[in-house]
């Protein structure tokens, strides 16, 4: 559980690549203890928001407060270890190592003479059995199904203990019980007292599970309500499909 | 009281290892392991004509497995480093020619492996913004640099000839092989233990996915930093050993970049990244080089019949010899892990 209100704040980001302005002087901020959707269509700016959080690329401008500290510019496991933890889109586990190995590696100290140290076998199932992975450590991830590397994804997020945790699609390529599942593990980690932002374009899928809904397009935030306001806010119709949400 | 002390007396030298490595070594391997340990440790017993031989291949164990640690896991892909053991070897060597014939070697060895570690730092920065071929050429120049540098500066080098102010650790082979083993064998059980241990981890994580590394909370520049650190330190030490191996410091034996492909090959041949590999490598192909083919085959032959071995060796294993063996020790003990 966070200290403070808003566990993550956003002020006033721009990332410009070139001459295209990909986030335009965006400010909003994360509450403590709340699911938050953030949606938009797709290239509407969302993934490198969350780029410039983790400092994949650096911010233009503006500045990301993490727990009302200004961590703009810090290095990704500067901000790690400062209680954000992210599940991109894409999954990219360590191939060559098994489940247990992937999630061990994000429970290790961040220290090079760190020769012993992180999560021991009964913590790693303890991490897996929060997403149901528990039963596939000993497997490798590139012989998984889809569904059991996303779920490899977010284990290997939360194995770094977040006090917030942004998951950037979770849905995606999911069927639709395993979207089932998955949006019961994220209230679960609400419970826990982890903070939520959950991404996606397709707003249907999110209205029943977020608690607020920030609506971003062309980079700029048009929308911030309840998923009842959005879904009845004419400027976020005609940004997504011509009213057809 | 007594029931722990005898819990602990009973624990198996199998338990013992494997809490150590972190290795689940099944019977057969640690058989195989036990056998070749005291092979290796009685060769001046069994057989004193290769003592020489296993005398200088303990001192391209160091260089293999201090490889290994860092190119092995990481796949930042070294191919200079003999550089790091040629500049600790010219250390030892400049010191003594310039400075003072008689300078004591409990000074000579630790400012031979101080410069070794400047040289794994000078290596280890531009892999922070250099990887794939671009930081292998990097390394690869350093080495091209630095054997022209020797002939340049012939005036403190001695140039092709070397120099010979080096004192010989001592001219009876078979105590040339121990004071060249203990260290190998020590540092080789050191970055065995790294490799096993979370730290090795890491550097192997970082070989595959740097970024994934990094969200990990884990702070991968530094990582790689002390990595280079773990190899420079014993290549250091192997530089330092080889010239007072020889007594006599010179491009061919010590700096040119053969001496850094063959590093690789060694290392490519055992298994990269398994450490106990490269030492079975070195072995291996020391002995092949210097004893088997010297003994049929004219000084050309021998290197042409060494890298055809390589090659073939590469091409049928292509995981190491030694991992293959492994593999197959674990399937005859029963076991169904990789």
């Amino acid at each position: 559980m966070s200290t403070t209100d808003t566990p993550l704040r956003i002020d006033g980001l721009s990332k410009h690549f070139g001459g295209l302005t990909a986030v335009d002087d965006l400010s909003f901020e994360v509450r403590d203890g709340e699911i938050l959707g953030f949606i938009g269509p797709n290239g509407a700016g969302k993934s490198t928001v969350f780029n410039c959080i983790m400092s994949v690329y650096g911010a233009s401008e503006g500045a990301v407060y993490l727990n009302d500290e200004d961590v703009t510019g810090w290095d990704t496991h500067e901000i790690v270890n400062h209680g954000l933890a992210r599940v991109s889109q894409e999954s990219n586990p360590i191939d060559t190592m098994s489940v247990e190995d992937n999630i061990r590696l994000f429970t290790l100290p961040n220290s090079p003479f760190a020769f012993t140290g992180g999560a021991d076998h009964e913590e790693i199932v303890s991490i897996a059995d929060r997403v149901e992975l528990a039963d596939k450590l000993g497997e490798m991830p590139g012989s998984m199904p889809h569904a059991d590397v996303r779920r490899l994804e977010i284990a290997k997020a939360i194995a770094t203990d977040p006090d917030i945790l942004l998951l950037d699609e979770p849905f995606a390529g999911l069927n639709q019980a395993e979207i089932r599942d998955l949006s019961e593990e994220i209230r679960e980690f609400r419970e826990e007292g982890m903070t939520l932002v959950v991404v996606d374009h397709n707003m249907k899928g999110l209205m029943a599970l977020v608690d607020r809904v920030i609506v971003l397009n062309e980079g700029r935030k048009i929308a911030d309500g309840t998923p009842e306001e959005i879904a009845d806010d004419e400027q976020v119709q005609r940004a997504y499909l011509a009213g057809a949400v | 009281m007594s029931e722990s002390v005898t819990a602990v007396e009973e624990e198996s030298s199998e338990n013992v290892l494997g809490r150590v490595f972190n290795a689940e070594a099944n019977r057969y391997q640690m058989g195989f392991l036990a056998v070749a340990f005291l092979g290796l440790i009685t060769v001046p017993m069994w057989n004193p004509g290769w003592t020489y031989v296993f005398a200088f291949a303990n001192i391209w164990v160091i260089f293999a497995v201090s490889w290994d640690i860092i190119s092995g896991h990481t796949n930042y892909i070294s191919f200079g480093h003999s550089f790091l053991s040629g500049l600790a070897a010219y250390t030892t060597a400049l010191l003594t020619f310039n400075v003072d014939p008689n300078m004591s070697i409990y000074i000579t060895f630790p400012v031979s492996v101080a410069v070794a570690v400047v040289a794994g730092l000078a290596f280890a920065l531009p892999s922070l913004r250099l990887s794939g071929p671009y930081f292998s050429l990097l390394t690869f120049v350093s080495v091209l640099i630095a054997t022209k540098a020797v002939y340049i500066f012939s005036g403190y080098t001695n140039g092709e000839m070397g120099i010979s102010t080096v004192s010989v650790l001592t001219f009876d082979n078979t105590e040339m092989f121990y004071l060249t083993l203990v260290p190998a064998l020590l540092i080789a059980a050191i970055l065995l233990y790294i490799s096993r241990s979370n730290v090795g981890l890491v550097l192997k994580a970082i070989g595959q996915n740097e970024r994934a590394v990094e969200s990990a909370g884990l702070d991968t520049t530094r990582f790689k930093l002390w990595g280079f650190i773990y190899s420079a330190i014993p290549m250091g030490v192997g530089g330092a050993l080889l010239a007072h191996f020889f007594g006599n410091v010179e491009p061919i034996a010590f700096l040119i970049v053969d001496r850094s492909i063959e590093m690789i090959a060694i290392a490519a041949v055992g298994g990269m990244g398994t450490i106990l590999g490269p030492v079975g490598g070195a072995y291996l192909l020391i002995f092949l080089r210097d004893e088997l083919f010297r003994a049929f085959l004219g000084p050309n032959a021998r290197w042409v019949a060494l890298w055809s071995v390589v090659l073939i060796l590469l091409v049928t294993s292509p995981d190491g010899l030694f991992t293959r063996f492994w593999r197959l020790l674990d399937r005859l003990g029963g076991g169904g892990s990789e």
